[in-house]
């Protein structure tokens, strides 16, 4: 006879209280095993860095078709870049990282830089500002609709439809189903988006290109559109949102950045280890597997919990200490593998940009009560007021 | 033990550069260059870093 144990919590990851400040559950979460099995949703939960990273990298044992925790929104994403497996998944994945892999974007690094000292220079003068509205959201607003080549009308709309976008993968609650009339309310509108309503040249009238030139199915445009919009907004503005919460609360840790710049890029990766701006991500099991020792059969969901893995003392020491020099490369925040962001070397372009257009024109500056915004898969702040700025 | 590159995964992000300058490099297209893909027993640590930080797991040593 094989003794097998398994770990259980009755936890709601996705009730307020918990968003608002996950760490502990995690904690707990890590300290019950490799899988837990949340009961009230019966799906499992994989807290620890090695156990996501592993089934990360294993598309064929943990399958993307189970990327959200509810089936209406895993169906409606049946086709979509981010719910499917290679060879499809490959296809349409190449459409994107022909405009957004790490070759694409570099050229745009001058332009990016100077739109966030500009942006920044703005700010300084004001003196006071909204790191959330007037930064976090207007920066990769200003950067993204015009590489997307989205027609103006949507804009005002689109920061709303991104935030549902994201939060429909949680279970079916009270947030997913308002999210879900939003995404109504988006693909009715992408639906009636012709090729020739996006600039010339963009990155969406590439799509409607490769679909021309048989290289993607004419279905796959609107989905990867969409994709484009949602994934391009509230993760970078997140990322941004904490990275100036966290640097404003560790004013030891700032004082390193603006000594030396050339900390931006570590310190970005510690903000994205600290506070992934997505979560986590669902999968489903496709055939029998052990974690840590659990037996987990096929057809089992998962829910791959990147903040958790990120904060995970058997892989980070002091995980709770925030540490601009850590340079955590591979953190969890892009996700690992197959499904790794698409988008992560623009999301870094932007996010260096403005934390060097800040760190080297501000010294110190004071951020005030945040407001934490709530969703069912995105850590993020709904408001910042920031003040108290002293200039280099 | 050697390294070696998919090339259909690697999408040029360049962070293994950054962990093992010596034993590969972006050429000015951006592609990924393995300078030598055989790693000698001294560098399998650096050769491992390189591994652990591809974000796409493009980047293989056996």
């Amino acid at each position: 006879m094989t003794l097998t144990r398994t770990s259980h919590s009755q936890v709601d990851l996705f009730s307020d209280e918990v968003l608002v400040d996950p760490y502990p559950v995690y904690r707990d979460l890590r300290d019950r095993g490799g899988a837990v099995h949340l009961s009230a949703l019966d799906v499992w939960a994989i807290p620890r860095y090695a156990d996501v990273r592993r089934a990360l990298a294993d598309w064929a044992g943990f399958s993307s078709r189970g990327i959200a925790l509810n089936e209406p929104v895993n169906r409606m994403l049946v086709g979509s870049v981010l719910a499917s497996d290679p060879p499809f998944h490959d296809t349409l994945r190449a459409v994107l990282s022909a405009r957004l892999g790490p070759r694409a974007v570099r050229p745009l690094q001058a332009e990016i830089a100077g739109r966030a000292e500009r942006l920044v220079d703005e700010l300084v003068e004001q003196g006071s500002f909204d790191a959330v509205t007037d930064l976090a959201v207007a920066f990769p607003f200003s950067v993204v609709f015009d590489l997307i080549g989205i027609p103006d009308e949507a804009r005002p709309k689109m920061l709303g439809w991104a935030d549902a976008t994201f939060t429909v993968f949680g279970p079916l609650n009270e947030r997913t189903l308002g999210g879900l009339d939003a995404i109504g309310e988006m693909f009715g509108w992408l639906g009636t988006v012709q090729a020739t309503d996006l600039k010339e040249g963009s990155m969406g009238r590439d799509i409607f290109r490769a679909a021309d030139e048989g290289r993607i199915g004419r279905e796959s445009c609107i989905p990867l559109l969409a994709a484009y919009t949602s994934a391009g907004l509230d993760t970078t503005i997140n990322a941004i949102a904490n990275a100036v919460h966290l640097l404003g609360t560790h004013p030891d840790q700032w004082d390193l950045v603006t000594a030396n710049p050339g900390l931006v890029p570590s310190a970005l990766n510690e903000v994205l280890r600290y506070d992934a701006p997505v979560q986590g991500f669902g999968r489903t099991v496709t055939e029998d597997v052990e974690i840590d020792g659990v037996p987990v059969r096929s057809g089992a969901q998962v829910l791959l919990l990147y903040g958790s893995g990120n904060r995970d003392e058997r892989r980070y020491p002091e995980p709770d200490r925030f540490d601009v020099t850590r340079n955590p490369v591979d953190h969890l925040a892009f996700g690992y593998g197959t499904h790794a962001c698409a988008g992560q070397a623009l999301a870094r372009l932007e996010a260096h940009a403005v934390l060097t257009a800040l760190a080297t024109r501000v010294r110190r500056f004071r951020v005030g009560e945040p407001v934490r915004h709530l969703n069912n898969i995105v850590r993020g702040l709904e408001r910042l007021p920031v003040d108290g700025l002293v200039l280099r | 033990m050697k390294l070696s590159v998919d090339r259909d995964r690697c999408e040029g992000y360049g962070l293994c550069v950054d962990e093992a300058s010596s034993l590969l490099h972006l050429d000015d297209d951006g592609e990924l260059v393995l300078d030598a893909e055989e790693v000698e027993p001294e560098l399998s640590g650096v050769a491992e870093a390189a591994v652990r930080v591809c974000p796409v797991a493009a980047l293989t040593m056996d």
